[in-house]
This record gives structure tokens, sequence and C-alpha cells, in this order.
């Protein structure tokens, strides 16, 4: 048997079939308008479709800024913190270092500076 | 933007419309084969259109009828469900005098649903066009298929979407839908023969 064939014959004559009285029809037209008017409810502006997804992602504006932004806030703050502590203690010791020198003593870190081996090499008399 | 008109990005309320305009009434009669009782079918292609639109509104009109199939099918699913749910309660409740032939399957109600007799399409008046007979011998007969039968079929060769989409919409390999497809075409073309029909 030829089914495609078949399927064919059995298609037209169920569309054929697919005719009803007013009152089916107008339920059928009062559910499609009912479903059109949701449609137009749920549908977005395209302008700004995007940016809403994306700030809607995070729970709208309150939550784009609690879960986004402060986070970014904190972890900037750390990395500056950070920076400045490291440039203190290494002022410190240079600074310790000097004092050390200035007193008479030379400390053994004295020749790990590479400031200080330049300045030896500067003042030797070859 | 104020004052900007609404824009709707892929498939417009104009499209959406005329896709259900033309899909609503093979809707109807598919959910009518299913359920054979128009009130319950107009409610299942009420459902069916309205979670379209508000879950699938904006997809591409080329991808609705997939998605309408799917929701309409599932649709179905559901009314089968709360009506074993119901007939369920029934039984508990001692509603139910008469012993019913068989235990349905659990796993799968559609392919066991009990399939009875529709008495207008038994006896059409003699006076009828012999299209008209046909038509209504027709739409009996595949009434009488097995849900998952006639569900392939209808989608295959009514609806005319391929084995690859009506598997998706089924949820089933596509292999089952060619199955489904030919035992379906071989049951409603053996018992046309029995009427002395031939297509």
């Amino acid at each position: 048997m030829n089914e495609p064939h078949f399927g064919n014959k059995v298609r037209q004559l169920l569309n054929e079939g697919i005719k009803f009285d007013g009152k089916t029809l107008e339920r059928l037209r009062a559910a499609r308008e009912k479903a059109l008017k949701r449609q137009l409810v749920e549908q977005p502006m395209t302008g700004l479709a995007w940016a809403n997804g994306v700030i809607g992602s995070f729970g709208g504006f309150a939550g784009f800024s609690f879960r986004l932004v402060l986070p970014l806030a904190v972890l900037v703050g750390g990395l500056l913190a950070i920076n400045g502590w490291q440039q203190n203690s290494r002022v410190a010791e240079v600074e310790e270092i000097d004092v050390l020198l200035l007193t008479g003593e030379l400390p053994l870190d004295a020749y790990l500076d590479k400031g200080f081996e330049a300045w030896l090499k500067k003042r030797s008399p070859l | 933007m104020a004052g900007q008109s609404r824009g709707y990005p892929l498939a417009s309320p104009s499209e959406l419309s005329a896709f259900l305009a033309g899909a609503e009434r093979r809707a109807f009669k598919q959910a009518v084969f299913a359920v054979r009782n128009e009130e319950s079918a107009l409610d299942i292609v009420q459902d069916a259109m309205l979670k379209l639109a508000e879950k699938y509104g904006d997809k591409p009109s080329d991808e609705l009828p997939l998605l309408f199939q799917r929701i309409l099918q599932n649709t179905i699913r559901d009314y089968y469900r709360r009506q074993k749910v119901r007939s369920l309660w029934g039984m508990l409740l001692g509603s139910l005098g008469a012993s019913r032939e068989g235990a349905e399957d659990d796993y799968d109600p559609l392919e066991t649903l009990p399939v009875e007799p529709r008495s207008e399409h038994e006896h059409p008046p003699a006076v009828q066009l012999e299209r008209k007979q046909l038509i209504e011998i027709i739409e009996h007969e595949v009434s009488r298929l097995p849900e998952r039968q006639r569900e392939a079929f209808l989608m295959r060769y009514w609806e005319e979407l391929n084995v690859a989409d009506t598997a998706k919409s089924m949820g089933c390999s596509e292999g089952s839908v060619k199955t489904h497809c030919s035992r379906a075409t071989h049951a409603l073309a053996a018992a046309l023969r029995k009427k002395g029909i031939t297509l």
C-alpha cells in the first residue's frame, strides 16, 4: 500500500469535513481573540527588550545593583587596599635601611638592595 | 523612547492570528477525535491557543505549527489524566457499579483508551451524499484508531509535519512515528475495505 497516497486522500476528506456550525466557529474565534490579547500583554518593547532582559535576569534594577555592582565594588576596593599595603611595606623597608646607613651600621639587607649596589659601583674609585 | 510604537520582533499578532485562524478547525477536530466531546474539545483548543500565545507568541511564525501541535497534544493528554483521576475517584466512591474490561496501562493510558462506537456515525441518513458519508466514515475510523497511531497519522498527513517534527512533537523516536503511521494506515485501510471502500 502506498502510505503517502493513502494519507493524502484521507487529508482531502478530512479537510472537507471541517465545516462547523456558527456557534462552534464563534467559540473558536473568541478563543483566538482571547489568545491574541494575551500575546499583546506579554509582548515586550523592542527598543528596551534586550537591556530589560539582561537587567531583568539579575532581578530588575535593584537586583542589578545589588548582585553585580556591589561585588565589583568590593573587588576593586580589595585590590586598592592590597596595592596600598604593598607600597607602605616597601617604603618602610627602605626607610629602615636608610636609618641604619645613616647611623653608621651597614646592614646585610643593604647589599640586597639594588639601589645601594648601583650607588656603590658609582662611588668606587675604579 | 516615550511615545514610540510597540514592536513585535518575531511572530506579529497578525501572523499569529492568521496561523490560528488556519489551524483552529483542524485542531478542534483533532481534539474531538481524541476526547469525543465537543465542549471539552473547544476547551482544549482554547487552552492550547492561550498557551501558544502566552509562552511562544514571540517565536518565528514558521515554528508555530510544530509548537501548536505539541501544546495541543499535551493539553489532550492533560485532559486524559484529569479524566483518569476523576474515574479513579468515582470508582473509589463506589459510584461505578459496572465492572470494566481489563486494567488500564498505567504507563501510557493513551494506548489502551477504550474505543466506543459513535452511534450518530453508524447510521448516517440515507439521504446524505456519498461524499458526506465517506467523510463521516473516515472521521469515525480515524477516531477509533489507538491514540498514538491517530496522533502520528494526523500530524504527518493532516498537519503535514515531517517525520522529525512529528517525533519531536510526540516525544518519541522517528522510527516510532513511522511505525505508528504504518499501523494507522493499515488499520484505516482495513476498516474501509470492510465497508467496501477503497481510497
